[in-house]
């Protein structure tokens, strides 16, 4: 067997030096959800580290987390039709630092913001991530909504996907589907026959 | 019975009977060549049994796993030393061990999927020589700033051809759903099998290098792939490429591994706009990552994805000239599939899913 390498890098080029940043938004009728996994190289992870662990013990106490998270959200935005949101974080998990020094360890955040009230229309949502852009890779999607009310149209990023705009339409509260109607109305009619054959045989 | 009764039981009927024939149309899977796919189950099973049989009982804890259970969704692009797999090592195997694991492989796989399996891992056997030759204090191949060669957590990274883990969750069964799940970096393939039906996804075929030597001819684990996308998008006219090409850079997978559950709103060029001669191209490029799987499940799954073709979309980001680093993307209703360049064209990740049938989902819902 004779292998040689016809390529460039012979050692594995996984992310070193870069810091993932991957948003997913869900847009509910009143709601929107953000989750955003941070995902450090190798490279990276003594820093992002020492920026977490604040007594510096080994570990990343819940305390520790929190103070993480929370800057990190105050560089991330949402707004919709430029009416600004209130982010708020739901949960969060962090790896454990041994995982993140060998760069499988991703910090996951779990937000959501209240809508206000919406017309039923086209309406245009903005995600903004300002964390860390010199040493990060960012990407930003809308994920396929839940409701029925709601139409992902189009979706718009900068060319770092730091920024990205979903136009989307809400739809009133859906009908009752017609089969429904019909067949609850046929339930009802056997109940009022089933009633009246047996008030016949009562008489 | 009396006559109101009557009329309302024949009314329900009716509609229970309509209900039945319009309700699976469009997105159901067609049923497998039954005899096909239940005798490619059956040997898949024999073959299963067949390792199992070379195993002592240590062997036998290591390769099983329960069915449902965190083991299904443990499993990573990443190498050993980063990513700790569970299951059987090839390198820990006897010959005879490995010959039924290989014959296991072959059997489940299709032959170009088999073929494409061996080609990952022996790329990562030339990655893992190269790491060596770092050490040694030669210069990594290609001259990589910051590679193995440096030792410290790196040293600690085992790229091998033998450095691949089998797991069984659930019992082989030709009737019961079960998983063969096989793995290592840059490679994870996740079979659910419950009887005729089975289901590669989610499955992560990747390379690095994405082109070597071997025995004479160059060898290239996803050449097909990238060589088939850069010809469509190339086939593209005007319009349908402004429509194809994303207006901003994809650095990586959005679904890929710990992604499950999720489903991101389609882009790119609606297959419906595509001219037929172009569909069958996009078809062929799908057939790259749906055809590893044996021809008996894969040729059902394919006619799955032809009927929902209309709805599919096609995404580019990055050059249109082959040779150039380019993510791509083709979405439809049943059927994820990325392939993300890392950084450059010798270093590639993929990921093939179905978000309606993810580990089976279909096949095992209670």
């Amino acid at each position: 067997m004779c292998t040689t390498v016809a390529g460039a890098a012979g050692v594995s080029a996984h992310r070193r030096d870069e810091y993932l940043q991957a948003a997913r938004l869900a847009i509910d009728p009143a709601a929107v959800q953000l989750e955003l996994d941070l995902t450090p190289g190798i490279a990276l992870a003594d820093p992002i580290v020492a920026a977490i662990d604040g007594n510096a013990d080994g570990s990343f106490s819940g305390a520790e987390q929190r103070v993480y998270a929370g800057k990190v959200m105050t560089l991330v935005s949402l707004d919709v039709d430029g009416t600004p949101l209130s982010i708020q974080l739901d949960g969060s998990r962090f790896p454990d630092i041994a995982s993140m020094r060998r760069g499988e360890g991703t910090i996951r955040l779990q937000t959501s913001a209240t809508l206000p009230p919406l017309s039923s229309g086209a309406h245009r949502l903005r995600f903004r991530n300002r964390h860390d852009p010199d040493r990060s890779v960012y990407l930003a999607n809308a994920l396929v909504p839940r409701s029925y009310q709601i139409a992902v149209t189009a979706q718009q990023r900068d060319t770092v996907q730091s920024e990205l705009a979903i136009d989307y339409i809400l739809r009133g509260a859906p009908p009752r589907s017609s089969a429904a109607w019909l067949i609850g109305g046929i339930a009802v009619a056997m109940a009022l026959s089933v009633l009246r054959m047996r008030r016949g045989r009562d008489q | 019975m009396h006559a109101p009764l009557r009329i309302a039981s024949t009314v329900c009927l009716s509609l229970f009977a309509a209900a039945a024939v319009t309700g699976s149309a469009q997105r159901a899977t067609p049923p497998a060549s039954a005899d096909s796919a239940a005798n490619v189950t059956a040997r898949i099973v024999a073959a299963a049994n067949a390792v199992l049989a070379t195993l002592d009982d240590g062997g036998r804890a290591k390769v099983q796993f329960p069915f449902d259970g965190p083991q299904k969704s443990k499993w990573s692009n990443l190498p050993s030393g980063i990513f700790q797999r569970e299951g059987l090592r090839l390198a820990d195997l006897t010959p005879a061990q490995r010959t039924a694991v290989n014959a296991l492989l072959s059997t489940a796989l299709s032959r170009d999927g088999y073929r494409k399996v061996t080609e990952i891992m022996r790329g990562d056997g030339v990655l893992g020589r190269g790491q060596a030759q770092g050490r040694a204090g030669g210069p990594p191949p290609g001259g990589a700033a910051g590679g193995g060669g440096r030792g410290g957590r790196d040293g600690n990274l085992r790229f091998a051809e033998d450095e691949y883990f089998l797991a069984f969750l659930g019992t082989p069964s030709v009737t019961a759903p079960w998983m063969l799940q096989f793995g290592g970096h840059h490679l994870a393939i996740n079979l659910t099998l419950a009887g005729r039906q089975a289901s590669m996804a989610p499955s992560l075929p990747a390379a690095q290098p994405a082109m070597y030597e071997f025995e004479g001819r160059t060898v290239r684990p996803l050449g097909n792939e990238n060589d088939k996308a850069f010809a469509l998008i190339n086939a593209l006219d005007e319009g349908q490429r402004k429509q194809a090409i994303l207006t901003y850079r994809v650095s990586d997978l959005v679904l890929g591994p710990g992604k499950d559950g999720q489903t991101i709103q389609p882009e790119g060029v609606r297959a419906s706009s595509l001219t037929a001669p172009q569909q069958t191209m996009l078809v062929d490029i799908v057939r790259e990552w749906a055809g590893i799987q044996n021809d008996a499940f894969a040729e059902p799954r394919m006619a799955e994805i032809r009927t929902n073709l209309a709805e599919t979309y096609f995404a580019w980001s990055g050059p249109t000239t082959n040779g150039s680093a380019a993510y791509f993307r083709i979405q439809g209703p049943t059927l994820v599939i990325e392939y993300a360049p890392q950084g450059g064209v010798d270093h590639i990740h993929t990921i093939y899913r179905d978000p309606t049938n993810d580990y089976g989902a279909k096949f095992s819902r209670k």
